[in-house]
C-alpha cells in the first residue's frame, strides 16, 4: 500500500524481474537476479510468474479462449495439454460459455476474471497484481478478493498492490510504501505466509 | 505455433484495413513491376543461349580507325581476308563464312506460266549463304535430308520448317522441288532444317550454299576485291575452347598487321573477335536480328525494377514502424505474458509473410494483365505467359523471402525491442524517435526516384515530339514505298511499270532508287573535287536515283537543276553540307563542276540539294550525292494523292502483278518507315512514363502512412492548439509543411540527377531539345500537388477531431 508515487508498482516490476533495481540486491530462489543475464531472467520470470493489471490488458484481437491460451503457447505447452489445461481454467472460474467472446464484449469485471485465467493457467508460483481492482465497482471487486484468497489457500504466492484498506486485508502481510521506502510492515494474522524472498528497495 | 502465428496475423491484418490495404496495394504493384522487368531481362538475356555452343561461338569483326572519323565498327571482313583468317588461326574448331542476303522465292510453274506460289521474306528475315562448317558452329537440326556437306555445292537450298510449309501443308513435300530466287537463281530443295530458335539474332528462313551465290557473282555483288567490305559478308567460328579467345585475338591482330598495315597509312583495319554472347548487346556492329539490347539499358532496366520494389518495402517498414506504438500495448502484455523476443519476431514476420504472399499472387496477375504494356516498351513478343513460366515462379520463391525480411524484419525488430513496462504505457517514441529520421528519409528516397523518372519521361516526350515534328527536308507524306528486284528482265520492266502506275489517277509521281531520303543505309566513297589534286578527307555519302526522285520526295535545289535522265553514273546533285565541307561558299559555284569518285571518270554537278535529313536525328547531316545508276534501283517510291488510298494501292498491286508476275508487291509508307527509326526512342519514353507514374503512386502510399502515423502521434498537440484557438487550416498546414518539405528535398535531390543522366541520353542525338527550367518546376509543382491531397485526408482528419476526445485519452 501506499500513494501516488510511492514506488509500488515500480517495485512490483522488479519482483516481475520486468524491471531492474537502480541498487540494492533481489535474491530469488538463492539467486541474485541483478547478476543473472537477460536470457535467464527472462526464463524465471516465464517459469514462476503471472501478472495481473489494473487495466486487464487482455489482446484485443483474441477470444478470451486464445488470450489464455498464449502464456502456455510461449511455455511451449502441447497442443493437447493446453486444450485440457485451458478448459480446467475455463471451468474453474465459470467463464466457459465465454470462451470465444472477444474482450471488448466483456464487462470490466468478467475481462479482469479472464485476465487472472490468463494470469495462473501456467501454474506460476508468484502472482504480482497491479492494482487488480482498481477499474472495478465493489462487487465486482470483491469476487476478485475472493479468488485470490482462494488461490492463495491452494499455496500461491500473491502481491497484490493496492489503495484499498479493505482490500488490502485480505492478505496476510501489509507493506506501506513512501517515498521508495519501507513505512509500515504488518504481518497480519490470517495463514501461515509463505515468503519466500525479501524484497529490499 | 505457425498456425497460431497465422491466424493471429490474419485478424490483425483485417482489424487494420486500411493499413494492410496500403501495404499490399503497394506490394502488389510493385511485385507486378519487378516481375514484368524480370521477364523482360530474362527475355533478353537469353538470347542466343540456345546455341549448344554458344560459349564458343564468335563472329570476327572489324575495327577500323579512320583519320577524320574516328573509330568505326562493322561486321564486314573483306573476302580475301577471309581466307587467311581461315587459314592462319590455330584457335578456331570450325570456321565458316556467311553472305547475308534477301529475296523473293518462288515456286515455278512447270507449264511456264506466272509462279504458283511466291513470298518476300519477312522483315528482320535474313538469309545466309554459306558453308558445311556452318552446321558444326550453328548445329541446325535436320528434319529431311542432309549431310552438311550439300552445302559445298552450288544450286542447293535448305528451307526451315515453317518457310517451307508456307508452299506446302507437309514441308517435307519440298524436298527436290526447284526454287527461283529473284526470278534469277533456280536451287533445288536438299533439306529441311527446324527453325532456328525465337530469342536468338539469326532468323533465318533458309540456308543456300557459298557455291550458289559465286555462281552469280555479279548479281550477289561478290567482289574478292581486298578493298571492298560489306557488311554482308561475315565470318563465324567456333573456337576450339572458351579460353582462347584472347589468343586468337593476337593472333588475328597479327594477321591484320600484315593484311592492312602498309595498304594505307591512314586507315587501319583491325580484327577482332565478337562472342556470341556480346552479339545481342553491342549496338556497335551491325545485326541480323530484330533488334539489339544494350547491357547499360538493361541494367538500368533492373535498378528501375529493384528501386520500384525496394520502395513498396519502403512503405511496408514505414507503415509497420509506424503502427508500432499502436501495437505496443500487445507488445507488452506478450513479454509480461512470456514471449521471448524471437517469438514476437516470428510472429510479426508472418505477418509480413502474409501480406508478402497474397501481394505476390495479386502482382503476377497484375503483371500478367499488363503484359501488353511490356510488347509496348520492349521487344518481348505476344503469348507469353506468366503462370506456366518456371522462372517465374523461381523468381516469385525468392521474391518473397526477400520481401518479407526486407520489409519485416526492421519492423518486428523495433517492436519486439520494446521494454514491457513502458510499452504498456505507451512510453515508446523513445524507442522509435530513430525510426522518425529513417522514415523520412525513406519517404525521400522514394520521391528521389519518382521525381527523377518524370523527369526522365517529360524530357524523352518532348525529344520526342521535336524529332516528330521537325522538317525532314523531304516530304513524308503519303509516298508508297517498295522493293523490286534488280535483275534484267526487271530493270527492263521497270519503266513500263512506271507507266502503268502512272495511269492510276490517284498515282502521282513514280521514282526508282536505291534509297529512300532518310534510310538506314550507307554508301560511301572517297572522291575528289573539281581540279583538287587529292582525294578529300572525308569521304560522300551516296544515292541512286532516276530523274523523278526529287519530286517524288518534295526535295528542294537550292541552285542549279536537276540531273538528266541516264542508267549509268554521269551526273549528279549534291547537297549543301558537302559544299561547306569542302568550303565552297556560293552553291552556284558549284554548279558545273565535277567530282571523282575513287578512280572512277568525272561526275558533273548539275544542282545543290538543300540538306534533308538521310540518317536518323542521332546523326548530323552527311554530305552527300544523288546520281543515277539505274542497276543499284531496287527500291521505288510512289507519291499518291490524298483520298482513296486503298483503291490506289489495290490498283499498284494489280499493275505490279501483270508486270512483275514472279514478284511480290509489298511494301510501306515513308512516314511508318521513318517512325521505325525512333521506335527506342518512343518505347523509352513509354517506359519512363509507366514506372513514373508507378513510383509516384507507391510514394504516396508511403507517405499517407507517414502522415498517418505523424498525425496520430501528434494527436494531442493537435488537441492542445486547437483548445488554444488554432484553426483547421492553420493545423493542416501544420501537418503538411513538414511533408511537402520533404518532396522538395527530394526534388533537390533528383533534378541536378536527372539533368545530368539524360543530357547524356541527349547527347546521342546531333539533333535535340535543351533541357528547360521548367521541366524541373512542373515536376515539382505535380509531386508537391499529388502529395498534398494525399496528405490532407490525414491532416484534415486530425485537424477537425474534436480536441476533447484527444485529450480524454491521457
Amino acid at each position: 500500500m501506499g500513494p501516488s508515487g510511492a514506488g509500488k508498482s515500480t517495485l512490483l516490476n522488479i519482483l516481475g524481474l520486468l524491471d531492474q533495481a537502480n541498487s540494492g540486491s533481489y535474491q530469488l530462489q538463492g539467486e541474485a537476479v541483478e547478476n543473472l543475464r537477460e536470457r535467464k531472467r527472462q526464463e524465471l520470470h516465464k517459469k514462476h510468474m503471472g501478472f495481473v493489471f489494473q487495466a486487464y490488458y487482455l489482446i484485443d484481437d483474441l477470444t478470451v479462449y486464445e488470450n489464455i491460451e498464449t502464456p502456455l503457447i510461449y511455455r511451449k505447452v502441447k497442443k493437447a495439454e493446453r486444450q485440457a489445461k485451458v478448459a480446467e481454467t475455463l471451468d474453474r472460474f465459470n467463464i466457459v460459455a465465454k470462451k470465444d467472446l472477444f474482450p471488448h464484449q466483456l464487462s470490466g469485471g468478467q475481462q479482469q476474471l479472464v485476465g487472472i485465467a490468463r494470469a495462473i493457467v501456467a501454474q506460476p508460483k508468484l502472482l504480482l497484481a497491479d492494482e487488480p481492482t482498481g477499474n472495478l465497482h465493489s462487487s465486482q471487486g470483491e469476487v476478485i478478493m475472493d479468488l485470490f484468497k482462494k488461490l492463495h489457500r491452494e499455496g500461491m504466492t500473491i502481491i497484490q498492490v493496492t489503495h484499498n484498506e479493505k482490500y488490502a486485508h485480505y492478505g496476510s502481510r501489509i507493506i506501506e510504501l513512501q517515498d521508495g521506502f519501507i513505512r509500515k510492515d504488518v504481518a497480519l494474522q490470517t495463514p501461515a505466509s509463505t515468503y519466500s524472498k525479501q524484497p529490499q528497495v | 505455433m505457425l498456425k497460431n502465428n497465422l491466424k493471429i496475423a490474419f485478424r490483425a491484418l483485417s482489424k487494420n484495413k486500411v493499413y494492410t490495404f496500403v501495404t499490399f496495394f503497394g506490394l502488389t504493384v510493385g511485385v507486378a513491376a519487378a516481375l514484368l522487368i524480370f521477364r523482360m531481362l530474362s527475355y533478353e538475356l537469353s538470347y542466343n543461349k540456345s546455341f549448344e555452343n554458344h560459349d564458343r561461338m564468335v563472329r570476327v569483326v572489324s575495327e577500323q580507325t579512320l583519320p577524320q572519323e574516328g573509330e568505326s565498327y562493322t561486321v564486314c571482313v573483306p573476302i580475301p581476308a577471309m581466307d587467311v583468317i581461315m587459314d592462319e588461326v590455330p584457335q578456331f574448331e570450325k570456321i565458316t563464312r556467311v553472305k547475308e542476303f534477301w529475296v523473293t522465292t518462288s515456286l515455278p510453274d512447270p507449264n511456264g506460266g506466272p509462279p504458283l506460289k511466291k513470298f518476300n521474306m519477312e522483315t528482320d528475315q535474313t538469309a545466309f549463304f554459306t558453308e558445311p562448317a556452318f552446321f558444326d558452329i550453328f548445329q541446325p537440326e535436320w528434319i529431311i535430308g542432309g549431310p552438311a556437306e550439300i552445302l559445298s555445292e552450288p544450286g542447293v537450298i535448305i528451307l526451315t520448317e515453317s518457310f517451307a510449309s508456307k508452299f506446302y501443308d507437309d514441308p517435307a513435300q519440298a524436298m527436290g522441288q526447284t526454287l527461283v530466287l529473284d526470278n534469277v537463281v533456280e536451287v533445288e530443295v536438299k533439306g529441311i532444317i527446324k527453325d532456328f530458335h525465337d530469342q536468338t539474332d539469326f532468323p533465318v528462313p533458309f540456308l543456300s550454299s557459298w557455291e550458289t551465290m559465286k555462281a552469280h557473282r555479279n548479281y550477289f555483288f561478290y567482289d574478292e576485291n581486298m578493298g571492298s567490305c560489306s557488311s554482308n559478308n561475315q565470318l563465324f567460328g567456333l573456337l576450339k575452347s572458351q579460353d582462347q579467345l584472347e589468343e586468337a585475338n593476337t593472333v588475328l591482330a597479327g594477321i591484320s598487321e600484315k593484311l592492312y598495315r602498309r595498304e594505307n597509312q591512314n586507315s587501319f583495319r583491325k580484327h577482332v573477335l565478337q562472342p556470341m554472347s556480346a552479339l545481342h548487346f553491342d549496338e556497335r556492329y551491325g545485326h541480323s536480328g530484330t533488334h539489339r539490347t544494350s547491357m547499360s539499358r538493361l541494367r538500368i532496366l533492373g535498378i528501375v525494377g529493384i528501386l520500384i520494389l525496394i520502395m513498396a518495402c519502403f512503405n511496408f517498414i514505414n507503415l509497420a514502424t509506424a503502427q508500432a506504438s499502436l501495437r505496443a500495448k500487445e507488445v507488452g502484455v506478450r513479454k509480461t505474458l512470456g514471449s521471448s523476443k524471437r517469438q514476437l519476431i516470428s510472429q510479426f514476420l508472418t505477418e509480413t509473410a502474409l501480406i508478402v504472399f497474397g501481394a505476390l499472387i495479386f502482382g503476377l496477375v497484375l503483371a500478367s494483365l499488363c503484359l501488353p504494356l511490356l510488347q509496348r516498351i520492349s521487344h518481348v513478343p505476344e503469348g507469353i505467359n506468366l503462370f506456366s513460366d518456371p522462372q517465374v515462379w523461381l523468381f516469385l520463391g525468392g521474391l518473397s523471402i526477400l520481401v518479407t525480411l526486407l520489409a519485416g524484419l526492421y519492423p518486428s525488430l523495433v517492436l519486439s525491442r520494446f521494454k514491457p513496462i513502458r510499452a504498456l504505457r505507451n512510453q515508446v517514441p523513445g524507442n522509435l524517435s530513430g525510426g522518425v529520421a529513417l522514415r523520412k528519409s525513406l519517404v525521400v528516397l522514394q520521391f528521389v526516384v519518382a521525381q527523377g523518372l518524370v523527369i526522365g519521361a517529360i524530357i524523352t516526350l518532348l525529344q520526342l515530339d521535336y524529332i516528330r515534328s521537325r522538317d525532314l527536308g523531304f516530304s513524308d507524306d503519303l509516298v508508297y514505298t517498295f522493293g523490286i528486284g534488280i535483275d534484267s528482265s526487271t530493270l527492263e520492266k521497270q519503266l513500263p511499270l512506271k507507266q502503268a502506275f502512272l495511269e492510276i489517277p490517284t498515282v502521282e509521281k513514280v521514282s526508282f532508287n536505291s534509297d529512300q531520303p532518310l534510310s538506314g543505309n550507307t554508301w560511301s566513297s572517297n572522291f575528289r573535287y573539281d581540279t583538287r589534286p587529292e582525294d578529300e578527307q572525308f569521304s560522300i555519302n551516296l544515292k541512286f536515283a532516276d530523274t523523278d526522285y526529287r519530286e517524288t520526295f518534295g526535295l528542294s535545289l537550292v541552285a542549279g537543276q536537276w540531273y538528266e535522265k541516264s542508267d549509268t553514273v554521269r551526273q549528279c546533285v549534291v547537297n549543301e553540307t558537302l559544299l561547306r565541307k569542302l568550303g565552297v561558299e556560293r552553291a552556284q559555284d558549284a554548279v558545273g563542276k565535277s567530282l571523282r569518285l575513287g578512280a572512277s571518270r568525272k561526275v558533273e554537278i548539275t544542282g545543290v540539294v538543300e540538306d534533308f535529313h538521310t540518317h536518323s536525328l542521332h546523326q548530323e547531316h552527311d554530305p552527300l550525292m544523288i546520281t543515277t545508276r539505274k542497276a543499284y534501283y531496287w527500291e521505288a517510291g510512289a507519291k499518291i494523292r490524298p483520298g482513296n488510298i486503298q483503291g490506289t494501292l489495290s490498283a499498284m498491286q494489280k499493275a505490279f502483278d501483270e508486270i512483275l508476275p514472279e514478284q511480290v508487291f509489298e511494301g510501306r509508307f515513308l512516314d511508318e518507315n521513318i517512325a521505325e527509326f525512333y521506335a527506342d526512342e518512343d518505347r523509352l519514353a513509354t517506359t519512363c512514363k509507366a514506372f513514373g507514374l508507378l513510383a509516384i503512386l507507391i510514394s504516396c502510399l508511403g507517405l499517407f502512412g507517414l502522415a498517418a502515423h505523424s498525425a496520430q502521434q501528434r494527436v494531442k498537440e493537435i488537441g492542445v492548439r486547437k483548445v488554444l484557438g488554432a484553426s483547421t487550416t492553420g493545423i493542416v498546414g501544420l501537418l503538411s509543411r513538414d511533408f511537402l518539405k520533404l518532396v522538395l528535398i527530394a526534388l533537390l535531390v533528383a533534378a541536378p540527377l536527372a539533368w545530368f543522366l539524360m543530357q547524356r541520353w541527349l547527347d546521342n542525338f546531333a539533333y535535340r531539345i535543351d533541357i528547360q527550367w521548367w521541366v524541373f518546376v512542373v515536376t515539382g509543382g505535380l509531386a508537391v500537388l499529388v502529395a498534398f491531397l494525399t496528405i490532407s485526408y490525414q491532416s484534415l482528419r486530425a485537424a477537425m477531431a474534436n480536441p476533447v476526445d484527444s485529450l480524454r485519452n491521457e
